[in-house]
């Protein structure tokens, strides 16, 4: 495997990490999100136009598909919280109190 | 140095995902995402993939982001966080770039590097972008993607169909009450 390969996990790594670790903000998770999948993005791509893969590379618009959809249900999430609450802080997503 | 350029781009990708990673105010990270999805066209067009660096552009920046900007701006607050405004923020962006630096300079240490975390990296054939040389008339990754509508015609019904039943499932949920 190539070395470029090392950056692009790295950079799946880091935004996976920014993912699991709440500030304040709930839009900040969902874009560390936006950045995974454009990580994978970049993973598959370079690895299918490397190979040759010539068939496979319609996974990535596939990819790129979901990826939209599951984005589009992360905000509409977030605008009931916001419409709820005011605005998106994580601290009020406290109805559990565990 | 034109032979390093997609290993130039790839780090300033990690750098620029370092930056919204941080997470300082999401208008800011939206930014850098940006910025990011471009840098991610430049290493995808470097392997000779055009189409596929067209649709980052597009659907990507262009559909994704654009909805999240407008999104943010609804929901932003009055003084927005820079990095150098809050501790945490700059010592996750600091710590960020640092683990990216001493990747770099673990890479570009000698020819013979090899990296083994689970599976073996070297840099033995990697800065030369291997070609079979003949091409045809055509390219082929543009070839592979217009197969999505003869080989790939259940993939097109099942994505047509979850992004129907996406677009209803949305309505649902922002109906609220």
């Amino acid at each position: 495997m190539s070395v470029v390969y090392i950056n692009i996990f790295l950079a799946f790594t880091l935004s996976f990490m920014g993912l699991l670790i709440y500030r304040s903000h709930l839009m900040s998770s969902l874009l560390c999100l936006e950045g995974m999948m454009l990580s994978l993005f970049v993973m598959m791509t370079v690895t299918i136009l490397a190979n040759h893969f010539t068939l496979a590379s319609m996974t990535p618009i596939i990819l790129l598909v979901f990826a939209a959809c599951e984005a589009a249900l992360g905000l509409s999430l977030l605008v009931m919280i916001s419409s709820t609450y005011g605005t998106d802080y994580v601290q009020n997503l406290n109805l559990l109190q565990c | 140095m034109m032979t390093y350029i997609v290993f130039i781009l790839s780090v300033i990708f990690v750098v620029s995902f370092v930056g919204f990673s941080s997470k300082p105010s999401p208008i800011y990270g939206g930014l850098v995402l940006i910025i990011s999805g471009a840098i991610g066209c430049g290493i995808v067009l470097c392997f000779g993939g055009s189409f596929l660096g067209l649709m980052v552009f597009l659907i990507y920046l262009g559909g994704m982001l654009v909805v999240f900007g407008y999104t943010t701006a609804m929901a932003t607050e009055q003084y927005p966080e820079v990095w150098v405004s809050n501790k945490a923020v700059l010592g996750a962006f600091i710590v960020g770039l640092l683990s990216e630096l001493l990747t770099a300079c673990y890479i570009l240490k000698g020819d013979d590097v090899e990296v083994e975390v689970v599976l073996k990296f070297n840099g033995a054939g990697d800065w030369v972008i291997y070609d079979t040389g003949d091409s045809g008339f055509f390219s082929e990754e543009a070839m592979g993607i217009a197969a999505l509508y003869s080989y790939g015609t259940w993939l097109v019904i099942v994505t047509g169909w979850s992004l129907f039943i996406g677009v209803l499932v949305i309505m649902e949920v922002t109906r609220g009450n």
